[in-house]
């Protein structure tokens, strides 16, 4: 901007907007900071919750939060503040194996679309548009029906099977760009294979652009499993995780019972936000010019 | 330039329509026949299980259950060509019938809620894009960045609880009260399933313009129209949103099947009787004929709004030759 100024002969505009210091895109310490207290929680609840979260005390069922229940107890009686963390470790659990699904296939899928000629790579990317037609909540009770009864691993299975599209996408255009480059002809001359030229050479390139996509992932996975653990087609409620205990607040909305509702959801919220910071944190910054208008 | 026979263009667009629907109703029939699970129980109830075997063959020949799947297959598309989409096993009435009941419902909740996201991401970026950096940009997309996080069928949940329950505003499920049905009556209805489709997808498709036309402000055309003593206002409205309309509109029609997607979510949390109540049910109870017409509607209105958005961004912007959709995130 100032060459322009200078070569027309004007002075550079004040202030130089280079050396402004500007509103940088921080390190969420705050959000980084909930989520570790979070998953450190969740990791070693066995130490701190005072009750077995599956125990049911049908005597206490509903119970407002109070001293003996701090964040009360569900219409089945088990107490919510032992099933927050006890559950937090499978919603987690789910977000971490199905991100690790949908990447695996992204990176695979996407690496050989963008290595492959220009028919086959066509062929694939239609096959994908018909895949993303297909509405992936149907597409996940197919899939859950073909599975069987729904279980952790199953569940994130059927999540990463249906959420890799987009990492995909972004694989195979960064795949395209870098497939010209002299050092993937140089492998491939001295004969390396597909999966050697995707590790050493094509993964360390792209994985920046990813990581992103990864974290949101991440994010979007754990609200996918609690949507459908919540519609009743995804955990059963005896196992205990952010999305089954919110399958009660059906009943609890009738007796008005809010603390089964809002609790849970807050904690479940709070983990996204977090994660959702981190992320965009991990997307480069903001930008350094300024505005011309 | 080369230009396109436009019978050529638009048939080969038609075709590659016809082709993909064609695929995907062959997929949805075999995947659908893949599930456990007894249809018959949905067309019988609590018979099925107690039926003797000779019944039960009987029964299955009746709905055509016991030939193989791609004979099936072959039959069903055979009558599915002359209109005739079968029965609904559950309603026990004509398929069309059962789904043209429901349509207008969803169709009125998700025309309505696409409307707001349109113009309500339109104002709120141009807003956060008028005023960068300042108060009002960072408030906005910092509610916005929270309210995104948040699930929708939660926010539906706290919604209730907050003007349902608590404060009995509004009516907490269905699409109007029994025996009532005037237009007040469907209006307080649609206002809370309204807010949580708007309040789901308005953010991201508010911070996708904001931040298009950011990276427009910085353009060279820009300073020139200043330099010619141009309002800040006609430089932002009328140069910098028209050229950020086209990638708008193609993002327009691919996030269709998005607020379809959620105004699933939201029918099933409100009980609105809609396609998407109409469909979870469908598959849950292995109601083959009704689950494949709703398979094949809203993939079809999915694969459209993809044909679409290529043809817009094509037609408007002639540099797009390739056709490449924006990506959805």
């Amino acid at each position: 901007m100032d060459k322009r100024f200078i070569q027309v002969g004007a002075r550079s505009p004040l202030p130089d907007p280079a050396k402004k210091p500007r509103r940088s895109v921080g390190k969420p310490a705050a959000a980084l900071a909930v989520l570790a207290v979070i998953a450190a929680g969740c990791l070693f609840c066995e130490a701190f919750i005072p009750k077995d979260p599956a125990y049911m005390d049908l005597y206490h069922a509903s119970q407002p939060p109070s001293r003996a229940f701090w964040f009360g107890t569900d219409t089945m009686g088990r107490d919510i503040f032992s099933m927050i963390w006890h559950g937090g470790r499978v919603s987690l659990a789910i977000g971490l194996l199905s991100t690790a699904v949908s990447t695996g296939i992204a990176v695979l899928s996407g690496a050989a679309s963008g290595l492959a000629p220009k028919w086959l790579d066509g062929l694939f990317m239609r096959a994908v548009e018909i895949f993303l037609s297909i509405p992936s909540l149907l597409l996940v009770v197919f899939l859950q029906a073909m599975l069987g009864k729904a279980g952790v691993l199953s569940l994130s299975l059927v999540i990463g099977a249906t959420s890799w599209t987009s990492m995909s996408k972004v694989v195979r255009a960064e795949v395209r760009r870098l497939r010209g480059s002299e050092y993937v002809l140089a492998s491939r001359c001295m004969g390396g294979g597909f999966f050697h030229i995707l590790r050493r050479h094509l993964a360390p390139n792209f994985f920046p652009s990813i990581m992103f996509m990864v974290v949101m992932n991440v994010r979007s996975a754990i609200a996918a499993e609690s949507t459908l653990s919540f519609m009743g087609i995804g955990l059963p409620l005896e196992t205990i995780s952010w999305g089954s205990m919110l399958a009660l607040s059906e009943k609890a909305l009738l007796s008005g019972a809010w603390w089964i509702i809002l609790i849970p959801g807050a904690f479940l919220a709070v983990s996204l936000l977090c994660m959702t910071s981190a992320g965009n944190w991990l997307r480069e910054g903001g930008r350094q010019d300024s505005s011309h208008l | 330039m080369r230009r396109k026979n436009p019978f050529i263009y638009y048939g080969g667009k038609a075709l590659a329509f016809v082709i993909s629907v064609f695929l995907l109703s062959a997929a949805a029939f075999y995947v659908s026949r893949l599930a456990p699970g007894d249809p018959l129980v949905s067309y019988y109830g609590e018979r099925a299980e107690k039926m003797t075997a000779a019944e039960r063959a009987q029964a299955e020949a009746r709905l055509g259950l016991d030939q193989p799947t791609g004979v099936q297959y072959i039959r069903w598309l055979e009558n599915a060509l002359r209109g005739d989409f079968g029965i609904s096993y559950k309603y026990k009435t004509d398929v069309v019938k059962v789904i043209s009941a429901r349509l207008p419902n969803t169709l009125l909740l998700g025309g309505i809620g696409f409307v707001l996201i349109f113009t309500g991401a339109l104002a709120l970026g141009a807003l956060c894009a008028w005023c960068e950096g300042r108060l009002a940009d960072r408030l906005i997309c910092r509610v916005g960045t929270v309210i995104s996080c948040i699930p929708e069928f939660w926010l539906s949940l706290v919604l209730i609880l907050v003007f349902a329950v608590q404060l009995r505003w509004l009516p907490s499920s269905g699409a109007y009260t029994t025996g009532g049905g005037g237009f007040g009556d469907r209006a307080v209805h649609l206002i809370l399933p309204l807010a949580v489709t708007a309040a789901g997808h308005l953010w991201y498709y508010a911070y996708m313009i904001r931040n298009k036309l950011l990276e427009e402000v910085r353009s060279d055309y820009v300073l020139l129209a200043k330099a010619k003593g141009l309002k800040r206002r006609t430089v932002l409205f009328r140069h910098c949103l028209r050229n950020v309309m086209p990638s708008y509109l193609s993002l327009m029609a691919v996030s269709v099947p998005h607020v379809l997607g959620g105004t699933y979510i939201v029918e099933t949390v409100f009980s609105y009787p809609g396609i998407g109540t109409l469909s979870f049910e469908s598959a849950r109870y292995q109601d083959y004929n009704l689950l494949m017409v709703l398979c094949i509607l809203s993939g079809a209105v999915v694969i459209l709004c993809n044909i679409l958005a290529q043809v817009i961004s094509e037609r408007i912007d002639p540099r797009a030759g390739e056709g490449e959709v924006p990506e959805h995130g």
